[in-house]
């Protein structure tokens, strides 16, 4: 057996974990240049090892559920998303779950939420005037909120949402950072704060959820699907499990989609001649199809390249996580039960042999033939279940943004960057973006 | 035309049953995702427009076409 090489760098108690915190994009990125396909490194006592590279890649989303374990990797989403959900649940009553949770995302469902998407947009610009300048990540991180409660939760919900929900869901994301998967129940203010946010949460949704079971009223959103599924025992969901499928979706949602369609729109306004491009694009499909569709949005070959580079630079997820269960083999390596395998995302969009001159943004890319290189919703049997519904909220915006007003950057064009406080990447705060009403 | 699909990747997002419902269903599993089903592997020229639709707006790229003369 090879061994597998160790990250330079660590401390002899915490490992690379400072390090990680810090900075964990660049932390990833030189320990592949370091070490290679297989890297070692040391997260305060959790040895995991970066599986680097498409064969790497591939053995990491073929491994079967047996031998690696996502609910072991990802225990610190269980604060976040309530006891006996998902990664708390017992193997069999999670996947019934994850399937409830997909079945609100299918197409038959979907072809509903095009038109609430567009109409959220048009109720966001109505008051912007010819011109102005905003912090579009603050803006997008509202507006995402929006669509997903009105998509997921019903007009009614939406209707009454308080300024209140967009604070606790703020609070919930701000507790997941990287020494949140080294232990999410330590004395922090960030995990008290999140805890708070998640009680409060429970209480407005359980409210809805009693609502809708005492009146006669037929929903056919999200929250709908979640109450009327059940387990294979033919059971129904608790209202704590409902709450925390509602939160669950919300929040793979959120940060994720908001983080970018800011970069989606900072790269937009970096890019005119592209923009221009896509405008016409937009203009055209406009011309025969007046309201905005669900099979109007499926052809715009100009905004998808557009959008999968921007996904490829800026992948909201830079890394994904499996607790080993049972050893296994990787290319002449051994790695035992107990350890983490980890794939960084970020550095497979950077990997020269699939996209050449990587830190180059270019829409006119070709996807790789393989499936294991271009990895933004991840890949195998967990790829992410939203993938669909979040590349057809982000067509929805930009259709209905970009008739609309043009858009340009406002502060030099370096000083736009990743935020890398979370573990979700977007860009750092305030990003300001100048807009202009487009003359028909 | 021939069709292939990797049941692995399917989590039954049943884009391709409002695309050619006489080629595809998706049906229920007891813990898993609903998985495709194809009724048809051959599927006649009238129908093969559909397949090929089915195929590209697949989220997941579960359905692969093999055309004749590949």
């Amino acid at each position: 057996m090879k061994k597998i090489p160790i990250v330079s760098g660590a401390k002899p108690d915490t490992g690379h974990i400072e390090e990680y915190s810090a900075n964990f994009v660049q932390f990833l990125l030189r320990a592949e240049a370091e070490c290679g396909p297989l890297a070692e490194y040391n997260l305060a006592g959790q040895e995991t090892i970066l599986l680097s590279g498409v064969e790497a890649q591939e053995f990491f989303f073929r491994g079967s559920d047996e031998n690696l374990s996502r609910a072991a990797a990802y225990q610190a989403m269980v604060p976040v998303f309530g006891p006996g959900v998902i990664f708390d649940a017992p193997p069999d009553k999670m996947k019934s779950q994850l399937k409830i949770q997909v079945d609100a995302l299918r197409y038959q469902n979907m072809k509903n939420y095009a038109p609430v998407i567009a109409q959220e947009v048009e109720d966001w610009i109505a008051d912007w005037g010819d011109e102005g300048e905003l912090d579009f990540m603050d803006e997008f991180l509202d507006l995402t909120i929006h669509t997903a409660t009105h998509c997921l939760l019903g007009k009614d919900f939406r209707d009454k949402m308080t300024a209140e929900f967009k604070t606790l869901y703020r609070d919930l994301e701000a507790g997941l950072q990287a020494i949140a998967f080294v232990d999410p129940y330590m004395q922090q203010p960030i995990f008290e704060q999140r805890d708070r946010a998640r009680e409060r949460l429970e209480e407005i949704i359980t409210a809805m959820i009693d609502e809708r079971r005492n009146s006669d009223i037929e929903y056919n959103d999200a929250l709908a699907t979640f109450m009327t599924g059940t387990y294979a025992d033919g059971s129904c969901l608790t209202s704590t499990e409902v709450t925390g499928l509602v939160i669950a979706t919300i929040f793979a949602g959120h940060h994720t989609s908001s983080g970018t369609s800011t970069w989606m729109l900072t790269e937009l306004a970096r890019h005119p001649k592209e923009a221009a491009g896509i405008v016409e694009e937009l203009n055209a499909i406009y011309q025969q199809d007046e309201t905005l569709s669900h099979n109007a949005l499926r052809e715009m070959p100009k905004m998808e390249s557009f959008l999968n580079e921007v996904l490829r630079v800026h992948p909201p997820l830079v890394v994904l996580m499996r607790r080993v269960i049972n050893d296994i083999e990787f290319d002449g390596h051994a790695i035992p039960a107990g350890k983490t395998v980890a794939i960084s995302i970020f550095g497979s969009h950077r990997n020269s042999e699939y996209f050449p001159d990587p830190e180059k943004f270019d829409p006119s890319r070709t996807e790789p033939e393989t499936m294991f290189a271009y990895i933004p919703f991840g890949g195998g049997r967990h790829k992410c279940g939203g993938n669909a519904f979040a590349l057809l909220q982000q067509k929805a915006i930009f259709s209905a943004l970009l008739r609309r007003y043009s858009f340009e950057i406002v502060d030099h064009s370096d000083s736009y960057v990743d935020d890398l406080s979370g573990m979700v990447l977007r860009p750092q705060s305030p990003c300001r973006l100048r807009y202009k009403r487009r003359v028909s | 035309m021939k069709i292939r699909v990797d049941l692995d990747l399917c989590q039954g997002h049943s884009v391709c049953i409002e695309e050619a419902p006489e080629v595809f269903s998706v049906e229920d599993q007891a813990d898993d995702y609903p998985k495709v089903k194809v009724l048809n592997f051959h599927p006649s020229a009238e129908l093969q427009g559909q397949v090929r639709l089915a195929a590209r707006y697949c989220p997941n790229k579960v359905i692969t076409v093999i055309e004749d003369n590949e």
